[in-house]
């Protein structure tokens, strides 16, 4: 049950009721965790940018102007937090290299022969796609597990439609030659 | 958040390879972001909201609006009134002390009644805490309680009216209605307030009630193991 759209909620909260935040968090919070975490592939920095995001949607709730999904203006501001963690944090900026826990699951992969062959797939998706740049990877990301047209992803990529139709193809492109350097083969069921 | 397993395609992707790579990429591992990240939200949102001093009086005392000031005057000459007329009350006819009695009750009842539809959460919450007292004798301040509890847009409002509500749970029209809010709550903060009230006041058919969910796990997980604890049970 949704009673209350996110678009009123967002109004209370610019006409001070901060609490309606709250109901707003509990409804995206994990989805921008998911961006973040997988941008940042660190999940304590990625916590601290999505409540960096929230904070920003309290100071800024007043400059949302209903032109596009509250959603889509929420994971705008995801976006550009993490894309100022990544310019406060340079050492971050090549995101090839995994994260030691990750690393040690993808040794793990390689030596164990218990484990499928499905998941060693997904663990060398999972390089691929942080091989990728930032803006390829944030369209992945949001088109694939957050908004369902491009209408709405341009909105939260904050570029033109046909924008982010380009930078789309360009990125699953780019995916589909970077998982076959790293496999020998392009992907395949 | 969507669902990232569906297989259907919303951007045009003509290569085969990338198509499969675009179903696979939904099975990239999703992992869940520690309580500590609310826990720190929500003591971040409890700063941001905390209105000034001077509100917080107003509030408190309910003067936050027009008719918060209009209750209060008419309150304070009452109480002049009725001082004047203690005063006298070697002379006072009881009947008219009775009178004056139930004119302050009643003006009393719509300062609560005007504080549960106030604007400001805390008001509304301070609201609940003076209807709380009057829960028991008076139908319209049980369903002004009913509506802040299943339509009030801040959490802790809501979870404050179904504490105060404890007692009516019994009577079919809050019983059911608050089963129902039960059956659809999303907030996890509400969903705790109506488990804790019928594991207190609920009868043998809420308690089973409360089973059901539980088993088909429409209860937040902490809140499973929370209903276990408190009927004795491994699992539900």
């Amino acid at each position: 049950m949704r009673a209350v759209s996110d678009e009123q909620l967002i109004e209370w909260v610019a006409n001070g009721d901060a609490s309606c935040l709250g109901t707003l968090f509990e409804r995206y919070h994990k989805g921008v965790y998911q961006f973040c975490l997988q941008m940042t592939r660190n999940p304590e920095q990625a916590e601290d940018v999505v409540q960096e995001v929230f904070m920003k949607v309290l100071r800024k709730a007043g400059t949302f102007r209903h032109q596009g999904t509250f959603k889509a203006w929420l994971f705008n501001i995801a976006r550009n937090t993490t894309l100022d963690y990544f310019r406060n944090n340079k050492r971050h900026k090549v995101l090839a290299p995994l994260d030691e826990h990750a690393e040690s699951r993808l040794v793990d992969h390689q030596s164990a022969e218990a484990v499928t062959a499905g998941a060693q797939k997904i663990e060398l998706l999972e390089r691929a796609l942080a091989m990728l740049p930032l803006n390829f990877q944030e369209v992945i990301l949001l088109g694939r597990f957050e908004f369902r047209n491009f209408e709405e992803l341009a909105q939260a990529l904050g570029c033109k439609t046909g924008t982010a139709r380009v930078r789309m193809h360009r990125a699953m492109q780019q995916l589909n030659v970077a998982y076959a350097e790293l496999n020998g083969d392009p992907f395949d069921d | 958040m969507t669902d990232h397993k569906d297989t259907s395609l919303p951007f045009e992707i003509s290569d085969a390879s990338e198509q499969k790579l675009w179903q696979a990429l939904g099975d990239l591992p999703r992992a869940e972001p520690s309580a500590d990240l609310c826990r720190r939200f929500y003591e971040q949102l409890e700063k941001a909201d905390r209105p000034s001093l001077g509100a917080r009086i107003r509030g408190w005392l309910g003067l936050s609006n027009n008719t918060g000031w209009v209750t209060a005057t008419a309150c304070l000459l009452m109480g002049f009134a009725v001082a004047q007329l203690s005063v006298e009350s070697d002379t006072m006819q009881p009947d008219r002390l009775i009178a004056l009695e139930e004119n302050i009750a009643l003006l009393n009842r719509e300062l609560v009644l005007d504080r549960l539809k106030n604007d400001a959460p805390g008001t509304r919450l301070l609201g609940i805490h003076n209807a709380s007292y009057l829960v028991q004798d008076d139908q319209e301040i049980v369903q002004a309680l009913l509506v802040r509890a299943t339509e009030d847009r801040s959490p802790s409002v809501r979870s404050a009216a179904i504490d105060a509500l404890g007692p009516q749970l019994s009577s079919a029209a809050v019983g059911d209605e608050l089963m129902n809010l039960l059956e659809s709550v999303e907030s996890p903060i509400v969903q705790l307030a109506l488990v804790d009230l019928v594991l207190r006041n609920g009868n043998q058919q809420q308690l089973d009630q409360l089973l059901r969910l539980g088993n088909e796990e429409r209860l937040h997980p902490d809140l499973i193991r929370h209903v276990n604890k408190s009927l004795g049970r491994e699992s539900i």
